[in-house]
Protein backbone atom coordinates (compact mmCIF):
# COMPACT_ATOMS: atom_id res chain seq x y z
CA UNK A 1 0.00 0.00 0.00
CA UNK A 2 2.80 2.48 0.88
CA UNK A 3 3.87 2.16 -2.90
CA UNK A 4 0.23 3.40 -3.94
CA UNK A 5 0.43 6.00 -1.49
CA UNK A 6 3.88 7.14 -3.06
CA UNK A 7 2.37 7.58 -6.69
CA UNK A 8 -0.14 9.31 -5.55
CA UNK A 9 1.54 11.82 -4.12
CA UNK A 10 3.99 12.11 -6.52
CA UNK A 11 1.04 12.89 -8.81
CA UNK A 12 -0.97 15.29 -6.12
CA UNK A 13 2.83 17.26 -5.99
CA UNK A 14 2.20 18.18 -10.11
CA UNK A 15 1.32 21.90 -10.34
CA UNK A 16 -2.52 22.47 -10.11
CA UNK A 17 -3.23 19.30 -8.95
CA UNK A 18 -6.66 20.03 -6.84
CA UNK A 19 -7.84 16.05 -6.73
CA UNK A 20 -7.51 12.30 -7.23
CA UNK A 21 -9.35 9.75 -7.31
CA UNK A 22 -9.25 6.12 -8.46
CA UNK A 23 -12.30 3.84 -9.26
CA UNK A 24 -12.90 0.57 -9.60
CA UNK A 25 -14.35 -1.21 -12.30
CA UNK A 26 -17.79 -1.30 -10.43
CA UNK A 27 -17.70 2.60 -10.41
CA UNK A 28 -16.56 2.69 -6.35
CA UNK A 29 -14.07 4.98 -5.05
CA UNK A 30 -11.07 3.09 -3.39
CA UNK A 31 -8.62 5.87 -2.85
CA UNK A 32 -9.53 9.84 -2.99
CA UNK A 33 -7.61 13.50 -2.08
CA UNK A 34 -10.98 14.80 -1.69
CA UNK A 35 -14.10 14.98 0.66
CA UNK A 36 -16.59 12.33 0.53
CA UNK A 37 -19.42 14.15 -1.11
CA UNK A 38 -17.67 15.64 -3.84
CA UNK A 39 -15.90 12.52 -4.36
CA UNK A 40 -19.23 10.33 -5.07
CA UNK A 41 -20.49 13.38 -6.85
CA UNK A 42 -17.30 13.38 -9.44
CA UNK A 43 -17.58 9.07 -9.51
CA UNK A 44 -21.27 8.92 -10.18
CA UNK A 45 -21.16 11.00 -13.26
CA UNK A 46 -17.57 10.67 -14.67
CA UNK A 47 -17.79 6.67 -14.72
CA UNK A 48 -21.28 7.01 -17.18
CA UNK A 49 -19.10 9.08 -18.91
CA UNK A 50 -16.21 6.92 -19.20
CA UNK A 51 -18.10 4.52 -20.85
CA UNK A 52 -20.35 6.61 -23.10
CA UNK A 53 -16.82 7.50 -24.43
CA UNK A 54 -15.46 4.47 -24.54
CA UNK A 55 -18.86 3.08 -26.47
CA UNK A 56 -18.69 5.59 -29.03
CA UNK A 57 -15.22 4.72 -29.97
CA UNK A 58 -15.87 0.95 -30.13
CA UNK A 59 -19.35 1.83 -32.29
CA UNK A 60 -16.98 3.98 -34.79
CA UNK A 61 -14.30 1.51 -35.20
CA UNK A 62 -14.82 -1.70 -33.29
CA UNK A 63 -10.90 -2.32 -33.62
CA UNK A 64 -10.34 0.91 -31.63
CA UNK A 65 -10.55 1.44 -27.78
CA UNK A 66 -10.43 4.69 -25.38
CA UNK A 67 -7.01 5.06 -23.82
CA UNK A 68 -7.21 8.62 -22.38
CA UNK A 69 -10.13 11.19 -21.83
CA UNK A 70 -9.68 14.92 -20.76
CA UNK A 71 -12.71 17.05 -20.51
CA UNK A 72 -11.42 21.07 -20.20
CA UNK A 73 -13.62 23.35 -18.93
CA UNK A 74 -13.37 27.04 -18.03
CA UNK A 75 -12.77 26.55 -14.53
CA UNK A 76 -10.02 23.02 -14.61
CA UNK A 77 -9.30 20.23 -16.25
CA UNK A 78 -10.42 16.27 -15.97
CA UNK A 79 -8.02 13.59 -16.74
CA UNK A 80 -9.03 10.22 -16.96
CA UNK A 81 -6.96 6.88 -17.53
CA UNK A 82 -8.95 4.02 -17.76
CA UNK A 83 -8.17 0.32 -17.77
CA UNK A 84 -10.00 -2.64 -17.39
CA UNK A 85 -10.11 -2.71 -13.65
CA UNK A 86 -9.37 0.48 -12.65
CA UNK A 87 -10.05 4.41 -13.31
CA UNK A 88 -8.04 6.64 -12.47
CA UNK A 89 -9.27 10.85 -12.35
CA UNK A 90 -6.96 13.89 -12.02
CA UNK A 91 -8.70 17.14 -11.52
CA UNK A 92 -6.00 19.77 -12.68
CA UNK A 93 -6.23 23.91 -12.76
CA UNK A 94 -3.74 24.65 -14.97
CA UNK A 95 -3.12 28.21 -14.27
CA UNK A 96 -3.06 27.49 -10.60
CA UNK B 1 -60.70 -71.65 0.58
CA UNK B 2 -60.18 -69.01 3.23
CA UNK B 3 -58.60 -65.56 2.76
CA UNK B 4 -54.84 -65.80 1.85
CA UNK B 5 -52.94 -64.87 5.24
CA UNK B 6 -49.43 -64.02 5.26
CA UNK B 7 -47.53 -63.33 8.47
CA UNK B 8 -44.17 -61.59 8.53
CA UNK B 9 -42.09 -60.65 11.12
CA UNK B 10 -38.47 -58.66 11.64
CA UNK B 11 -36.15 -58.72 14.46
CA UNK B 12 -32.95 -56.69 14.67
CA UNK B 13 -29.63 -58.39 15.66
CA UNK B 14 -29.06 -57.93 19.61
CA UNK B 15 -28.23 -54.40 20.63
CA UNK B 16 -24.95 -54.09 22.80
CA UNK B 17 -25.11 -51.60 25.18
CA UNK B 18 -22.59 -50.60 27.94
CA UNK B 19 -22.58 -47.59 30.88
CA UNK B 20 -19.10 -45.62 31.50
CA UNK B 21 -18.54 -42.85 33.72
CA UNK B 22 -15.81 -40.14 33.37
CA UNK B 23 -14.37 -38.01 36.37
CA UNK B 24 -11.88 -35.42 36.77
CA UNK B 25 -9.00 -36.56 38.77
CA UNK B 26 -7.22 -33.41 38.90
CA UNK B 27 -7.93 -29.39 37.81
CA UNK B 28 -5.61 -26.25 36.59
CA UNK B 29 -7.25 -22.46 35.90
CA UNK B 30 -6.12 -20.86 32.85
CA UNK B 31 -6.98 -17.80 31.22
CA UNK B 32 -5.43 -15.62 28.63
CA UNK B 33 -6.06 -11.52 27.82
CA UNK B 34 -4.51 -9.17 25.43
CA UNK B 35 -1.89 -6.60 25.74
CA UNK B 36 -2.48 -3.02 24.94
CA UNK B 37 0.04 -3.07 21.10
CA UNK B 38 2.65 -1.14 20.28
CA UNK B 39 2.31 1.82 16.90
CA UNK B 40 4.49 -0.36 15.52
CA UNK B 41 3.04 -3.47 15.09
CA UNK B 42 -0.57 -1.56 14.63
CA UNK B 43 0.63 0.19 11.77
CA UNK B 44 2.52 -2.84 9.93
CA UNK B 45 -0.70 -4.53 10.49
CA UNK B 46 -2.39 -2.39 8.47
CA UNK B 47 0.31 -2.49 5.44
CA UNK B 48 -0.37 -5.84 5.58
CA UNK B 49 -4.02 -5.39 4.49
CA UNK B 50 -5.24 -6.90 1.26
CA UNK B 51 -4.77 -4.40 -0.92
CA UNK B 52 -6.84 -4.27 -3.93
CA UNK B 53 -5.81 -6.90 -6.45
CA UNK B 54 -4.12 -5.35 -9.51
CA UNK B 55 -4.06 -1.09 -7.73
CA UNK B 56 -0.17 -1.04 -7.62
CA UNK B 57 -0.06 -2.55 -11.41
CA UNK B 58 -2.46 -0.35 -12.60
CA UNK B 59 -0.85 3.00 -11.08
CA UNK B 60 2.51 1.72 -12.14
CA UNK B 61 1.36 1.63 -15.99
CA UNK B 62 -0.47 4.98 -15.89
CA UNK B 63 1.50 7.18 -13.51
CA UNK B 64 4.14 8.02 -15.83
CA UNK B 65 1.78 8.89 -18.62
CA UNK B 66 -0.27 10.94 -16.20
CA UNK B 67 2.28 12.79 -14.92
CA UNK B 68 3.46 14.02 -18.26
CA UNK B 69 0.00 14.98 -19.24
CA UNK B 70 -0.10 17.22 -16.39
CA UNK B 71 3.22 18.64 -16.46
CA UNK B 72 2.37 19.56 -20.31
CA UNK B 73 -1.00 20.68 -19.49
CA UNK B 74 0.46 23.24 -16.87
CA UNK B 75 2.78 24.69 -19.31
CA UNK B 76 0.74 24.77 -22.54
CA UNK B 77 -0.26 27.85 -23.85
CA UNK B 78 -2.95 26.32 -26.53
CA UNK B 79 -6.37 27.46 -24.50
CA UNK B 80 -4.97 30.91 -23.75
CA UNK B 81 -8.28 33.18 -24.18
CA UNK B 82 -10.12 30.53 -25.84
CA UNK B 83 -13.77 31.08 -25.05
CA UNK B 84 -16.36 28.91 -26.11
CA UNK B 85 -19.81 30.66 -26.51
CA UNK B 86 -23.06 27.90 -24.49
CA UNK B 87 -25.39 30.82 -24.41
CA UNK B 88 -26.79 33.61 -26.51
CA UNK B 89 -24.01 35.94 -26.36
CA UNK B 90 -25.34 39.13 -26.73
CA UNK B 91 -22.72 41.96 -26.81
CA UNK B 92 -25.12 44.68 -26.09
CA UNK B 93 -27.10 45.80 -22.97
CA UNK B 94 -30.35 46.49 -23.86
CA UNK B 95 -33.47 47.77 -22.15
CA UNK B 96 -35.80 45.26 -21.43
CA UNK B 97 -38.96 47.23 -20.09
CA UNK B 98 -39.69 50.52 -19.05
CA UNK B 99 -42.35 50.22 -16.27
CA UNK B 100 -44.49 52.85 -15.27
CA UNK B 101 -47.22 53.86 -12.97
CA UNK B 102 -49.35 56.65 -14.81
CA UNK B 103 -51.01 57.88 -11.64
CA UNK B 104 -47.36 58.04 -10.04
CA UNK B 105 -45.48 60.15 -13.47
CA UNK B 106 -49.22 62.50 -13.67
CA UNK B 107 -47.86 63.26 -9.87
CA UNK B 108 -44.00 63.42 -11.09
CA UNK B 109 -43.03 61.19 -7.95
CA UNK B 110 -39.35 59.70 -7.95
CA UNK B 111 -38.62 56.09 -8.09
CA UNK B 112 -37.00 55.91 -4.29
CA UNK B 113 -36.09 52.44 -4.21
CA UNK B 114 -36.38 49.05 -5.64
CA UNK B 115 -36.51 45.69 -4.53
CA UNK B 116 -36.55 42.19 -7.03
CA UNK B 117 -38.10 38.88 -5.09
CA UNK B 118 -36.11 36.62 -3.61
CA UNK B 119 -37.60 34.37 -6.81
CA UNK B 120 -36.54 36.72 -9.22
CA UNK B 121 -39.35 36.64 -10.78
CA UNK B 122 -41.50 40.32 -9.29
CA UNK B 123 -40.18 43.78 -9.24
CA UNK B 124 -41.07 46.20 -6.70
CA UNK B 125 -40.90 49.82 -6.83
CA UNK B 126 -41.53 52.71 -4.02
CA UNK B 127 -42.45 56.04 -4.93
CA UNK B 128 -42.04 59.26 -3.44
CA UNK B 129 -40.48 62.59 -3.61
CA UNK B 130 -37.69 63.47 -0.87
CA UNK B 131 -36.11 66.64 -2.23
CA UNK B 132 -37.44 70.29 -1.19
CA UNK B 133 -40.77 71.52 -0.29
CA UNK B 134 -43.23 69.96 1.62
CA UNK B 135 -43.52 66.36 -0.57
CA UNK B 136 -42.87 63.90 2.42
CA UNK B 137 -46.49 64.47 2.98
CA UNK B 138 -47.52 64.04 -0.20
CA UNK B 139 -49.03 60.02 -0.99
CA UNK B 140 -47.35 57.34 -2.68
CA UNK B 141 -47.37 54.24 -3.58
CA UNK B 142 -45.64 50.67 -3.94
CA UNK B 143 -46.22 48.57 -7.06
CA UNK B 144 -44.91 45.59 -8.15
CA UNK B 145 -44.28 43.80 -11.53
CA UNK B 146 -44.32 39.92 -12.31
CA UNK B 147 -41.85 39.88 -15.48
CA UNK B 148 -42.57 36.36 -15.89
CA UNK B 149 -46.42 36.72 -16.48
CA UNK B 150 -47.47 36.96 -19.92
CA UNK B 151 -49.22 39.77 -21.10
CA UNK B 152 -46.77 42.22 -18.95
CA UNK B 153 -48.32 45.51 -19.38
CA UNK B 154 -45.59 47.60 -18.53
CA UNK B 155 -47.51 50.65 -17.73
CA UNK B 156 -50.00 49.22 -15.44
CA UNK B 157 -48.64 47.10 -12.17
CA UNK B 158 -49.97 44.02 -10.89
CA UNK B 159 -50.14 45.44 -7.74
CA UNK B 160 -50.34 49.20 -5.97
CA UNK B 161 -50.67 49.70 -2.45
CA UNK B 162 -51.59 53.06 -1.21
CA UNK B 163 -49.27 54.60 0.82
CA UNK B 164 -50.09 58.05 2.89
CA UNK B 165 -46.66 59.35 2.84
CA UNK B 166 -43.28 59.17 0.98
CA UNK B 167 -42.02 55.32 0.52
CA UNK B 168 -38.11 56.23 1.09
CA UNK B 169 -36.81 52.39 1.34
CA UNK B 170 -37.47 49.33 0.37
CA UNK B 171 -36.74 45.52 0.61
CA UNK B 172 -38.61 42.16 -0.08
CA UNK B 173 -37.98 39.32 2.11
CA UNK B 174 -35.56 36.87 1.12
CA UNK B 175 -37.17 33.65 1.41
CA UNK B 176 -40.70 34.67 1.18
CA UNK B 177 -41.36 36.07 -1.52
CA UNK B 178 -44.75 37.85 -0.93
CA UNK B 179 -43.69 39.62 1.38
CA UNK B 180 -42.19 43.45 1.33
CA UNK B 181 -40.25 45.70 4.20
CA UNK B 182 -40.46 49.60 3.29
CA UNK B 183 -39.39 52.53 5.53
CA UNK B 184 -41.64 55.60 5.56
CA UNK B 185 -40.98 59.38 5.18
CA UNK B 186 -42.79 59.75 8.94
CA UNK B 187 -40.19 57.45 10.04
CA UNK B 188 -42.56 53.85 10.22
CA UNK B 189 -41.28 50.89 9.11
CA UNK B 190 -43.98 48.55 7.27
CA UNK B 191 -44.35 45.00 6.33
CA UNK B 192 -46.84 44.17 3.10
CA UNK B 193 -47.79 41.06 1.85
CA UNK B 194 -48.85 41.23 -1.67
CA UNK B 195 -50.74 38.03 -1.44
CA UNK B 196 -53.45 39.87 0.74
CA UNK B 197 -54.66 42.20 -1.86
CA UNK B 198 -57.43 43.92 0.31
CA UNK B 199 -55.10 45.02 3.20
CA UNK B 200 -52.05 44.28 2.48
CA UNK B 201 -50.40 45.91 5.52
CA UNK B 202 -49.04 43.08 7.44
CA UNK B 203 -47.28 45.20 10.07
CA UNK B 204 -46.36 48.63 11.23
CA UNK B 205 -44.48 50.36 13.43
CA UNK B 206 -46.46 53.15 13.36
CA UNK B 207 -46.27 56.25 15.90
CA UNK B 208 -44.93 55.36 19.37
CA UNK B 209 -42.48 55.77 21.17
CA UNK B 210 -40.32 53.05 19.78
CA UNK B 211 -40.29 54.28 16.47
CA UNK B 212 -38.09 56.60 14.75
CA UNK B 213 -39.08 60.56 14.37
CA UNK B 214 -36.92 60.67 10.72
CA UNK B 215 -37.20 59.39 7.51
CA UNK B 216 -35.94 55.79 7.61
CA UNK B 217 -33.55 55.69 4.62
CA UNK B 218 -33.06 52.28 5.02
CA UNK B 219 -34.83 48.73 5.62
CA UNK B 220 -33.20 45.55 5.44
CA UNK B 221 -33.97 41.62 6.76
CA UNK B 222 -31.68 40.51 8.86
CA UNK B 223 -31.31 36.53 10.10
CA UNK B 224 -32.35 36.22 13.55
CA UNK B 225 -31.16 33.44 16.18
CA UNK B 226 -33.73 31.09 15.50
CA UNK B 227 -33.14 29.29 11.84
CA UNK B 228 -35.80 30.85 9.46
CA UNK B 229 -36.55 33.84 11.19
CA UNK B 230 -36.06 37.31 10.19
CA UNK B 231 -36.19 40.66 11.84
CA UNK B 232 -36.27 44.22 9.78
CA UNK B 233 -33.43 46.57 10.83
CA UNK B 234 -34.09 50.20 10.00
CA UNK B 235 -32.37 52.78 10.23
CA UNK B 236 -32.73 56.42 10.19
CA UNK B 237 -31.50 59.95 9.72
CA UNK B 238 -32.36 60.82 13.34
CA UNK B 239 -29.37 58.75 14.24
CA UNK B 240 -31.26 55.44 14.98
CA UNK B 241 -30.55 51.82 13.95
CA UNK B 242 -33.69 49.52 15.07
CA UNK B 243 -34.38 46.04 15.29
CA UNK B 244 -37.93 44.66 15.10
CA UNK B 245 -39.06 41.32 15.05
CA UNK B 246 -42.92 40.51 13.83
CA UNK B 247 -45.16 39.56 16.07
CA UNK B 248 -47.98 37.03 14.45
CA UNK B 249 -50.45 37.21 17.13
CA UNK B 250 -50.60 40.92 17.56
CA UNK B 251 -49.78 41.64 13.87
CA UNK B 252 -47.26 44.32 14.91
CA UNK B 253 -43.79 44.69 15.50
CA UNK B 254 -41.73 44.13 18.55
CA UNK B 255 -38.48 46.71 18.74
CA UNK B 256 -36.37 43.79 20.02
CA UNK B 257 -33.00 45.69 19.94
CA UNK B 258 -32.04 49.67 19.77
CA UNK B 259 -28.67 51.64 18.70
CA UNK B 260 -28.33 54.84 18.26
CA UNK B 261 -25.27 56.74 16.67
CA UNK B 262 -24.26 59.74 18.59
CA UNK B 263 -21.14 62.26 18.34
CA UNK B 264 -19.15 61.64 20.96
CA UNK B 265 -19.36 57.91 20.79
CA UNK B 266 -17.97 57.45 17.40
CA UNK B 267 -15.06 56.03 17.71
CA UNK B 268 -12.24 58.59 16.49
CA UNK B 269 -9.39 57.12 14.04
CA UNK B 270 -6.07 58.79 14.78
CA UNK B 271 -6.09 61.00 11.48
CA UNK B 272 -9.55 61.68 11.35
CA UNK B 273 -9.98 65.52 11.51
CA UNK B 274 -13.61 65.79 11.03
CA UNK B 275 -15.10 68.40 13.31
CA UNK B 276 -18.28 68.50 15.09
CA UNK B 277 -20.93 70.44 13.51
CA UNK B 278 -24.58 70.53 14.10
CA UNK B 279 -26.58 68.31 16.34
CA UNK B 280 -25.38 65.51 18.26
CA UNK B 281 -26.83 62.69 17.08
CA UNK B 282 -25.67 60.77 13.02
CA UNK B 283 -28.04 60.95 10.51
CA UNK B 284 -27.48 57.62 9.11
CA UNK B 285 -28.84 57.66 5.00
CA UNK B 286 -26.43 54.04 4.25
CA UNK B 287 -26.82 50.92 5.93
CA UNK B 288 -25.24 47.94 4.99
CA UNK B 289 -25.10 44.09 6.78
CA UNK B 290 -22.02 41.73 5.87
CA UNK B 291 -23.33 38.72 4.27
CA UNK B 292 -19.93 37.11 5.85
CA UNK B 293 -20.38 38.01 9.71
CA UNK B 294 -23.81 38.23 10.71
CA UNK B 295 -22.65 40.90 13.93
CA UNK B 296 -21.38 43.41 11.61
CA UNK B 297 -23.49 46.14 9.81
CA UNK B 298 -21.65 49.18 8.29
CA UNK B 299 -23.67 52.65 8.61
CA UNK B 300 -23.20 55.84 6.38
CA UNK B 301 -24.22 59.09 7.56
CA UNK B 302 -25.10 62.08 6.18
CA UNK B 303 -21.98 64.08 7.62
CA UNK B 304 -20.30 61.40 5.91
CA UNK B 305 -19.21 59.19 8.34
CA UNK B 306 -18.29 55.64 7.57
CA UNK B 307 -18.62 53.47 10.44
CA UNK B 308 -18.48 49.50 11.24
CA UNK B 309 -20.86 48.69 13.51
CA UNK B 310 -21.46 45.77 15.85
CA UNK B 311 -24.83 43.71 16.97
CA UNK B 312 -23.42 42.67 20.12
CA UNK B 313 -21.95 46.34 21.52
CA UNK B 314 -22.99 46.46 25.26
CA UNK B 315 -22.39 49.97 25.16
CA UNK B 316 -25.16 52.30 26.58
CA UNK B 317 -25.79 54.91 24.18
CA UNK B 318 -25.45 58.65 25.62
CA UNK B 319 -28.70 59.43 23.77
CA UNK B 320 -31.60 60.76 26.13
CA UNK B 321 -33.78 57.85 26.70
CA UNK B 322 -37.46 59.09 25.00
CA UNK B 323 -39.64 56.11 26.31
CA UNK B 324 -38.52 52.83 24.38
CA UNK B 325 -39.00 49.77 25.60
CA UNK B 326 -35.07 48.42 24.94
CA UNK B 327 -31.91 50.75 26.21
CA UNK B 328 -30.00 51.95 23.00
CA UNK B 329 -26.82 50.96 22.68
CA UNK B 330 -23.68 52.56 20.70
CA UNK B 331 -22.85 49.89 18.18
CA UNK B 332 -20.40 51.89 16.31
CA UNK B 333 -16.89 50.02 16.55
CA UNK B 334 -14.40 51.00 13.88
CA UNK B 335 -14.30 54.45 12.12
CA UNK B 336 -13.28 54.48 8.35
CA UNK B 337 -12.00 57.54 6.88
CA UNK B 338 -14.70 60.34 6.53
CA UNK B 339 -15.58 62.23 3.36
CA UNK B 340 -16.94 65.83 2.98
CA UNK B 341 -20.55 64.99 2.17
CA UNK B 342 -23.41 62.52 2.36
CA UNK B 343 -23.10 58.76 2.19
CA UNK B 344 -25.74 57.18 0.05
CA UNK B 345 -24.89 53.83 -0.48
CA UNK B 346 -22.56 51.02 1.19
CA UNK B 347 -22.43 47.17 -0.18
CA UNK B 348 -21.05 44.63 1.14
CA UNK B 349 -18.66 42.27 -1.53
CA UNK B 350 -20.77 38.79 -2.24
CA UNK B 351 -17.31 36.98 -2.96
CA UNK B 352 -15.05 38.58 0.14
CA UNK B 353 -15.74 38.77 3.69
CA UNK B 354 -13.50 42.23 4.22
CA UNK B 355 -14.66 44.33 1.00
CA UNK B 356 -17.15 46.71 0.29
CA UNK B 357 -17.98 49.73 -1.32
CA UNK B 358 -19.53 53.54 -0.68
CA UNK B 359 -21.01 56.08 -2.85
CA UNK B 360 -21.36 59.39 -2.01
CA UNK B 361 -22.48 62.82 -3.25
CA UNK B 362 -19.32 63.65 -3.72
CA UNK B 363 -19.84 61.45 -6.91
CA UNK B 364 -16.80 58.90 -5.98
CA UNK B 365 -17.03 55.15 -5.30
CA UNK B 366 -14.76 54.09 -2.60
CA UNK B 367 -13.31 50.32 -2.18
CA UNK B 368 -12.70 49.98 1.63
CA UNK B 369 -11.11 47.07 3.40
CA UNK B 370 -12.90 46.38 6.98
CA UNK B 371 -9.16 46.04 8.39
CA UNK B 372 -8.15 49.42 7.29
CA UNK B 373 -9.68 52.95 7.71
CA UNK B 374 -8.16 54.50 4.43
CA UNK B 375 -10.26 52.97 1.11
CA UNK B 376 -8.01 50.70 -1.14
CA UNK B 377 -9.40 52.61 -4.21
CA UNK B 378 -11.12 55.46 -5.25
CA UNK B 379 -13.11 55.79 -8.46
CA UNK B 380 -14.25 58.83 -10.10
CA UNK B 381 -17.85 57.72 -10.92
CA UNK B 382 -19.95 60.97 -12.21
CA UNK B 383 -18.92 64.44 -11.59
CA UNK B 384 -22.05 64.81 -10.28
CA UNK B 385 -23.94 62.67 -6.85
CA UNK B 386 -23.69 59.08 -6.69
CA UNK B 387 -26.87 57.32 -5.46
CA UNK B 388 -26.53 54.12 -5.08
CA UNK B 389 -23.97 50.88 -5.87
CA UNK B 390 -24.62 47.75 -6.22
CA UNK B 391 -21.55 44.70 -6.33
CA UNK B 392 -22.36 42.54 -9.84
CA UNK B 393 -23.80 38.48 -8.25
CA UNK B 394 -22.00 36.79 -10.62
CA UNK B 395 -18.62 38.78 -11.12
CA UNK B 396 -16.31 39.05 -8.19
CA UNK B 397 -15.02 42.58 -9.67
CA UNK B 398 -17.42 44.48 -11.32
CA UNK B 399 -20.11 46.45 -9.71
CA UNK B 400 -22.88 49.54 -10.91
CA UNK B 401 -23.30 52.58 -9.86
CA UNK B 402 -26.41 54.87 -10.36
CA UNK B 403 -25.52 59.15 -11.12
CA UNK B 404 -27.31 62.07 -10.61
CA UNK B 405 -26.70 62.57 -14.64
CA UNK B 406 -28.89 59.40 -14.55
CA UNK B 407 -26.34 57.22 -16.07
CA UNK B 408 -25.23 54.03 -14.82
CA UNK B 409 -22.04 52.94 -14.83
CA UNK B 410 -20.59 49.68 -14.36
CA UNK B 411 -17.05 49.18 -13.46
CA UNK B 412 -14.74 46.17 -14.11
CA UNK B 413 -11.94 46.41 -11.27
CA UNK B 414 -10.18 43.72 -13.04
CA UNK B 415 -9.18 45.85 -16.30
CA UNK B 416 -6.15 47.89 -15.71
CA UNK B 417 -8.28 51.33 -16.58
CA UNK B 418 -10.33 52.87 -13.94
CA UNK B 419 -12.92 53.99 -16.80
CA UNK B 420 -16.05 52.43 -16.98
CA UNK B 421 -16.30 48.53 -18.91
CA UNK B 422 -20.03 49.87 -19.46
CA UNK B 423 -22.40 53.07 -19.59
CA UNK B 424 -26.07 52.81 -19.23
CA UNK B 425 -27.97 55.97 -20.43
CA UNK B 426 -31.37 56.00 -21.18
CA UNK B 427 -30.90 59.82 -21.93
CA UNK B 428 -33.42 62.24 -20.55
CA UNK B 429 -30.70 64.45 -18.67
CA UNK B 430 -31.92 66.28 -15.59
CA UNK B 431 -33.45 62.69 -14.54
CA UNK B 432 -31.15 61.72 -11.66
CA UNK B 433 -30.81 57.49 -11.55
CA UNK B 434 -32.04 57.26 -7.66
CA UNK B 435 -31.94 53.13 -7.33
CA UNK B 436 -30.91 50.27 -8.75
CA UNK B 437 -30.76 46.35 -7.85
CA UNK B 438 -29.32 43.09 -9.34
CA UNK B 439 -31.24 40.01 -10.05
CA UNK B 440 -29.65 37.43 -8.31
CA UNK B 441 -31.60 34.38 -9.90
CA UNK B 442 -31.03 36.00 -13.44
CA UNK B 443 -28.10 37.69 -13.37
CA UNK B 444 -28.63 39.41 -16.78
CA UNK B 445 -31.42 41.64 -15.25
CA UNK B 446 -30.60 44.87 -13.54
CA UNK B 447 -33.21 47.47 -12.62
CA UNK B 448 -32.99 51.27 -12.49
CA UNK B 449 -35.39 53.72 -11.27
CA UNK B 450 -35.05 56.89 -11.98
CA UNK B 451 -36.51 60.28 -10.85
CA UNK B 452 -38.92 60.59 -14.50
CA UNK B 453 -41.01 57.98 -12.33
CA UNK B 454 -39.49 55.36 -14.26
CA UNK B 455 -38.13 51.80 -13.76
CA UNK B 456 -35.82 50.46 -16.58
CA UNK B 457 -34.95 46.71 -16.55
CA UNK B 458 -31.90 46.40 -18.21
CA UNK B 459 -30.38 42.77 -20.01
CA UNK B 460 -26.43 43.50 -19.42
CA UNK B 461 -24.62 41.59 -21.75
CA UNK B 462 -22.52 37.96 -21.45
CA UNK B 463 -19.24 39.70 -20.66
CA UNK B 464 -20.88 42.03 -17.89
CA UNK B 465 -22.18 38.97 -16.35
CA UNK B 466 -19.77 35.54 -16.95
CA UNK B 467 -16.96 34.82 -14.29
CA UNK B 468 -13.79 34.76 -15.87
CA UNK B 469 -11.53 32.21 -14.16
CA UNK B 470 -9.37 34.18 -12.57
CA UNK B 471 -11.33 37.06 -10.92
CA UNK B 472 -11.96 35.23 -7.20
CA UNK B 473 -7.78 35.26 -6.99
CA UNK B 474 -7.92 38.82 -8.57
CA UNK B 475 -10.29 40.35 -6.11
CA UNK B 476 -8.65 38.41 -3.05
CA UNK B 477 -5.29 40.10 -3.91
CA UNK B 478 -6.63 43.38 -3.75
CA UNK B 479 -7.99 42.78 -0.47
CA UNK B 480 -4.49 42.03 0.17
CA UNK B 481 -3.43 45.62 -0.23
CA UNK B 482 -4.05 46.86 3.06
CA UNK B 483 -0.98 48.82 4.22
CA UNK B 484 0.89 46.53 6.63
CA UNK B 485 -0.30 43.15 5.41
CA UNK B 486 1.78 40.89 4.21
CA UNK B 487 1.13 38.97 1.38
Amino acid sequence: MAEVEETLKRIQSQKGVQGIIIVNSEGIPIKTTMDNSSTVQYVGLIHQLVMKARSTLRDLDPQNDLTFLRIRSKKNEIMIAPDKDYFLIVIQNPSD
Amino acid sequence: MGPLVFQRGCQTRALHSTDAEVQTVSTAVSSTQTEPQDHVTEQLLQHEEPEPPGLRDFLRQVEDRVIKELVKNARSHAFDGYQVNWEDQSQLVSCRHRLQHPSAQERSLHVTSVSWSCTGSVIACAYGRIDEGDWGTEKSHVCTWNLDRRGLNPKQPDLVIDVPTTVTALSFHPNQPSLIAGGLYTGEVVVWDTSHTQDPVMAQTGMSADSHREPVYQVDWVPLQKRGEFGVLSASSGGRVLLWTLDPDQGGFVLSAGYALVRQQVPHSSRSNYKARGSSHVGVTALALSPWDSDIFLVGSEGGLLLKCSFSSQTLAAAPSEGQSVTLRAPAVFSFRPRNSPIHSIHCSPFHRNLFLSVGTDGLAHLHSLLQTNPLLSVRVSDSYVFDVRWSPTRPLVFAAATGQGVVQIFDLGRRSLRPAATIDQGGANQAATCLAFNSQNPHLLAVGKTDGTVNIWHLSADLTEQSPRETVQLELMAREVVGLHV
